[in-house]
């Protein structure tokens, strides 16, 4: 267990290296001029210069590559806003924060969001579907199937707007959706992301069912469970304790690639919403070419996403124990 | 296929690969001789869920294709701006007077809060735009993967690795944020970001950013397909007789991928559209007063919709579902079709 996560933890810094080579070229090496590119439309020569020392980008892309993943590994107290300690990307090209602490002011958020949701589309998601698998061919399972395809072909920049105008413009039943920390105040925490968490969980509870169902159904044909059965046990005893586990395996794997990805920035929920997380301050720093910023959230959702790929394989030790991690 | 079974077979064309024999009815005195692929359009056609999405898919493909016709003969644009032209259809707020989002004998499905533009008009050429776009890209998406999924699967060794490490690299970029942000950057390829941005430079940008992340699950599994090929009989016979790797390729190998290819494109397609769509609804793709699908959901979620206009959100919202769904469902009778072993 412990060579297999020290292997996979190897792996995942060698492809979060490449991939800060890949961005920071991107960022950094493609455009003709980055600081044109944050300067905007309204640049005079005296903004781009000043852009172009505070960044550093008079000098050759690869020098300027070395000086960030420096930064990044050591910290640097050569910025002009201030220190800048350890996991250091930089300071914000548009708002003067430090990176790393925009990123975590604004995880919470993207976190509150992810697990509210993933509790709910789990639950309901997995419930629905094995009830379909459980009465496969009846009327319910047919209701199921029908209303989960619909579901999940919904699209979020869809149903979002559309609960929001229901429940909020229309009705007044509830405020606008927003994000209260926790500890302060969690009535308003929760009242807040109600919305979102329904909204996000709606679609991904739809494809959940239907993966659920078709892996239950797909299991229920295996050898043993028909050995089970033919043993006598009871469709039940058989149903819950041999065919359930093994139809979670194919989605625990999809199961931490959404996670990962959710936690990574759900930015068409957040910016639907208005929600501060990490999805909505990519978005914004495109539409000011923040750089800076924009590279940070990108190599930190990619660390996330890499992260939960290692858990998820780690875990199917426990729910398969045909699985050998070396 | 050039197998060497051919020439043995006497008449009945002879199916070298996994796919079923062809039906034989040897009682009839005609035998006929059918193709797998004939035989998948048999079976295709008896699966009424399938047919019907067919022309549903087909139905948006021709809106797509004839919006100019369609506009034409309905006598609009979509890039008037009614509340200019038609200031009394509006009131203060820029909201249409009449109920239903201003639907009348005059605008079928209403005009547009704000600007005014003809939501009907919009939504065709905003379908022929988004379609339009993903098209292309599931093009290149198809040509990459049978380029790099089907010479990585056949040559092996070195070029199979990189190859591998290659998709695997790129599976490990989280691709929404990747989109949102390379955007910019690549419309700034094309354009000093002083300048405005041509409608044509921000499709090629978001052609090229869907390209570069989409064509990984079709390459794996073009190379898993492939893989397994190379070590047939057929294949091989090819190679003792001296055809070329190049010839292998197109002639032996292509033919059997078709399946595979066919079926991962009907599902690549509507994921497209939901991305491009996506991406002009957070701003970085298609902006008015181009018509595009995404960007109507934009203009749907603004606070003047919310609050006066709900009926304008379902026009975008609903064709959008019944395009997805239609397509998902034709993908299924494809896959039945092609390999009917598969429970569902």
């Amino acid at each position: 267990m412990l060579r297999f996560l020290i292997r996979r933890t190897l792996g995942a810094v060698v492809i979060l290296f490449l991939l800060s080579i890949v961005t920071f070229l991107l960022f950094f090496g493609m455009p003709r001029d980055p600081g044109l590119l944050m300067c905007g439309k309204t640049c005079t020569p005296a903004n781009l210069a000043n852009i172009h020392h505070v960044l550093g980008l008079d000098k050759p892309v690869p020098e300027q590559y070395w000086i960030f993943l420096h930064n990044l590994v050591l910290g640097s107290n050569g910025f002009e806003q201030g220190p800048c300690p350890a996991p250091c990307f930089g300071y914000s090209y548009h708002t003067n924060e430090l990176v790393w602490s925009t990123l975590m002011d604004r995880l919470p958020t993207t976190v509150s969001l992810t697990l509210g949701a993933s509790i709910c589309f789990l639950l309901v998601g997995l419930g629905t579907g094995m009830l379909a698998a459980w009465k496969r061919g009846t009327l319910i399972d047919k209701t199921v199937t029908a209303g989960s395809m619909v579901l999940s072909s919904m699209q979020i920049y869809f149903l979002g707007p559309l609960a929001l105008a229901a429940l909020v413009y229309q009705t007044h039943l509830f405020g606008k959706p927003s994000y209260n920390n926790f500890t302060g105040n969690p009535v308003a925490w929760f009242t807040g992301l109600l919305i979102p968490w329904v909204v996000l969980s709606t679609i991904f509870a739809a494809q959940y069912t239907r993966m659920a169902r078709s892996s239950m159904i797909e299991q229920l044909q295996e050898e043993h469970v028909r050995t089970a059965r033919a043993k006598g046990m009871s469709r039940q005893y058989v149903f819950f304790r041999y065919a359930w586990r093994g139809s979670l395996i194919p989605l625990v794997t999809i199961f931490g690639i959404d996670l990962g990805s959710l936690l990574g920035g759900a930015v068409i929920t957040e910016y639907t919403f208005g929600l501060p997380g990490l999805g909505q301050l990519a978005v914004q720093s495109v539409f000011f070419s923040d750089l800076p910023l924009l590279l940070g959230v990108m190599l930190f959702s990619a660390a996330v996403i890499l992260l939960f790929n290692i858990i998820v394989d780690a875990c199917y030790a426990f729910i398969d124990p045909r699985v050998r991690l070396a | 296929m050039t197998s060497p079974l051919e020439t043995e077979g006497g008449g009945t064309p002879l199916v070298v690969d996994d796919e079923k024999e062809p039906a034989r009815e040897p009682d009839t005195a005609q035998l006929e001789g059918r193709s797998p692929g004939r035989l998948m359009w048999i079976r295709f056609k008896r699966d009424r869920t399938g047919v019907i999405s067919a022309y549903v898919v087909g139905l948006f493909f021709l809106i797509g294709l004839l919006a100019p016709l369609i506009s034409k003969l309905y006598g609009k644009s979509p890039y008037t701006v009614y509340a200019d032209e038609r200031p009394e259809l509006f009131d203060s707020a820029g909201v249409p007077v009449q109920p239903n989002g201003g639907m009348s004998g005059e605008f079928w499905f209403g005009l547009e809060p704000g600007n005014g533009y003809d939501v009907f008009t919009k939504l065709i050429y905003g379908i022929r735009t988004s379609l339009m776009i993903s098209l292309v890209v599931t093009l290149a998406v198809v040509l990459t993967g049978i380029l790099l999924g089907v010479s990585a699967g056949y040559l092996g060794g070195r070029a199979d690795f990189a190859i591998g490490r290659l998709i695997d690299f790129l599976l490990a970029i989280p691709s929404q944020l990747f989109f949102i942000a390379s955007m910019p950057v690549v419309v700034s390829l094309f354009v000093s970001p002083r300048d405005e941005t041509p409608t044509y430079v921000r499709v090629v940008a978001l052609i090229l950013v869907q390209w570069v992340l989409g064509w990984m699950s079709l390459g794996r599994i073009l190379r898993g397909t492939t893989l397994a090929l190379r070590e047939r009989e057929f294949i091989e016979a090819a190679r003792v007789s001296g055809a070329s790797p190049w010839r292998i390729i197109r002639r032996e190998i292509l033919p059997n991928v078709v399946t595979p290819l066919l079926v991962q494109a009907t599902y690549l397609l509507p994921g497209f559209v939901t991305i491009e769509a996506g991406l002009s609804y957070l701003g970085v793709g298609i902006v008015e007063p181009t018509p595009d699908w995404g960007q109507m959901f934009s203009k749907a979620s603004t606070e003047l919709v919310l609050q006066n206009d709900i009926t304008y959100m379902f026009f975008p919202g609903v064709s959008m579902i019944l395009f997805v769904v239609a397509f998902n469902l034709l993908g299924d009778s494809v896959r039945d079709a092609f390999d009917p072993k598969t429970a569902r």
